[in-house]
């Protein structure tokens, strides 16, 4: 049998088994825009935790983050953790999301900022933004597995197929029964991510005689991957804080994962979700990173650094079985990556454009009906733009740039998350002017390159962003009662729960 | 200070580390005992600091 039938078999069964969790989890399915989207806000620990991770942590990871250690050392690890580290700010952001999510009844975080600002407009902003940035993002996914599937299988199986691949099964996961298909399916995907990840880590570990030869012949091998800046250049303290600045931010910025803020379904299950992803995110990281190391041992020299995960996973000591199963795993990272991105974008399209802007009469189940339909619409652009960026080469078109660049541009909207919660000083013009001339900024640096003094567009952006919210805030008018009435709720509330 | 203070001071204390050791301490030390260790440390004290302070939250009624 030869590796692109294998290949097949194991997509076959990942597919099989897919959908029957995500029909079983639509026999739970009940009316309303809250039960598709947020699965009513009644979400277990445990699943929170897993579809935390799996929402976050995708083909990036084992493809992008692993290919940026293979091209450019340490520093991939320090950029990575930079993002897990920036999950501290959790304890402060995690009750709050939750608590006026339960009170208000928010449905996604735009529809939150709406309500806090008092201005449609916000809302409309920040979604827009959402829809522009989070397409790159979700295109960099697909793009993860074509690689993928292209490089296991030999080359038998095209890129695009990969792509069409992933593309079908995340329409089929996030529009079977909205939130529940797609937290079931996430937590049976993140645990084979993990799994299997650690499971092949185990092996080529191995095959390098245990991890002190490994990090003996790391040290007498690559000594300059092993320090930053490395002697190539790559990771001065620009490209650092160019491409971490946005991964800082991301547990506020990118909707898919601020909007999941709102399902626990109790205090215990948001401290299980909490704990579980930290815990997740330290051995996954750690798994990607080391795994990109073996790859500079193993298969120096690559073109495309974004292809040292295939090329590794085809090489005789991983046996063809194991290969498989972890191109399931990555698969299986990147699917429930893009279901959660398609499905907030649905959510944000419906509740924050549609029905705040277009027409804002229409009953809920209409509401739905929009958001279930723009599912398809988003993958189809999200398919046109990973076929095309996919036959590019050179940094900006490597995985973790183009994650970070879509996140720098998600980033516009931190000011206006912090000013909802934090000052009540901030006003909806400020949200707006900033969030607009902000993401003009980051686009307009990444489409020239031009990188001022050396700093990437996403820092330039966001220091034009915080000037413009802080000052436009200082010259307009806050909705003072609303302000009054949502912070001081939250003081209340937070102070009852021993939160911070 | 309060709490809600010192948690950000200390997070802001731990960003600084993040730029401060591997770019000005560890810059020649060509070995997985220079970053790498550092910032496998670096996160898991983040990581504790989250679950000294999420572990004393307790259920709020609604």
């Amino acid at each position: 049998m030869s590796a692109a039938f294998w290949v097949w078999f194991g997509i076959a069964i990942y597919i099989a088994v897919g959908l029957a969790i995500a029909i079983m989890a639509r026999r739970q399915l009940g009316a309303g825009m809250s039960e598709f989207f947020l699965a009513n806000r009644k979400v277990g620990g445990f699943v929170s935790a897993l579809t935390y991770s799996a929402t976050t942590y995708s083909a990036f990871m084992m493809i992008g983050l692993a290919g940026l250690t293979y091209f450019s050392g340490v520093g991939a690890l320090g950029f990575e953790l930079t993002y897990l580290c920036g999950m501290f700010m959790m304890v402060f952001f995690l009750p709050r999301f939750w608590l006026v999510g339960k009170k208000y009844g928010y449905v996604s975080p735009m529809e939150l900022l709406s309500d806090r600002y008092q201005s449609k407009g916000v809302g409309a902003t920040t979604a827009i933004l959402a829809l522009v940035f989070l397409v790159p993002y979700g295109a960099v996914q697909l793009m993860g597995v074509g690689y993928l599937m292209n490089g296991i299988s030999q080359g038998v199986i095209p890129v695009v197929a990969g792509i069409i691949i992933a593309v079908v099964c995340a329409i089929a996961w996030s529009s079977i029964a909205g939130l529940r298909s797609v937290a079931w399916t996430d937590a049976f995907q993140a645990l084979i991510m993990i799994v299997v990840s650690a499971a092949v880590l185990g092996v080529v570990v191995a095959a390098l005689g245990g991890f002190s030869s490994f990090f003996g012949k790391l040290e007498s091998a690559v000594p300059g991957l092993l320090t930053v800046p490395t002697a190539k250049g790559a990771w001065n303290i620009n490209m650092f804080v160019g491409l971490a600045l946005p991964w800082l931010f991301f547990l506020i910025s990118n909707p898919q994962v601020s909007q999941r803020l709102f399902i626990p379904k109790s205090v215990t299950a948001m401290k299980q979700m909490l704990g579980g992803f930290l815990i997740f995110g330290f051995i996954y990281t750690l798994i990607s990173v080391l795994w990109g190391f073996s790859a500079t041992l193993l298969v120096p020299g690559l073109e495309n650094a974004d292809k040292a995960t295939p090329t590794l996973l085809a090489l005789p000591i991983i046996p063809m079985g194991l290969a498989i199963i972890v191109m399931i795993g990555i698969t299986a990272a990147a699917i429930s990556t893009i279901d959660s991105i398609l499905l907030t974008l649905s959510s944000v399209w419906a509740r924050d454009i549609h029905k705040g802007l277009i027409n804002p009469k229409v009953s809920e189940a209409g509401e739905l009906r929009v958001g279930q339909w723009v599912i398809p619409i988003m993958a189809i652009i999200a398919f046109v733009f990973a076929w095309w960026a996919a036959g590019k080469t050179g940094l900006a078109f490597m995985l973790a740039p183009l994650s970070s660049a879509a996140s720098a541009g998600l980033l516009m909207a931190v000011p206006t998350i912090f000013g909802a919660f934090f000052w009540k000083r901030a006003t909806a013009t400020g949200a707006i002017v900033s969030c607009i001339v902000g993401a003009i900024v980051v686009l307009l640096f990444q489409v020239t390159g031009w990188k001022p003094l050396g700093w990437w567009p996403g820092v330039w952006g966001f220091i034009v962003c915080v000037i413009l919210f802080i000052g436009v805030s200082l010259a307009t008018k806050p909705p003072k009662e609303k302000a009054e009435e949502f912070i001081g709720y939250l003081r209340e509330a937070l102070a009852k729960g021993n939160f911070i | 200070m309060s709490k809600f203070a010192w948690a950000w001071t200390w997070f802001v204390f731990l960003l600084v580390l993040n730029i401060a050791i591997p770019w000005f301490v560890l810059t020649h030390v060509e070995k997985m005992s220079g970053a790498f260790l550092f910032w496998v440390v670096w996160v898991a004290v983040a990581i504790i600091s989250a679950f000294v302070i999420f572990l004393k939250w307790r259920e709020v009624e609604r």
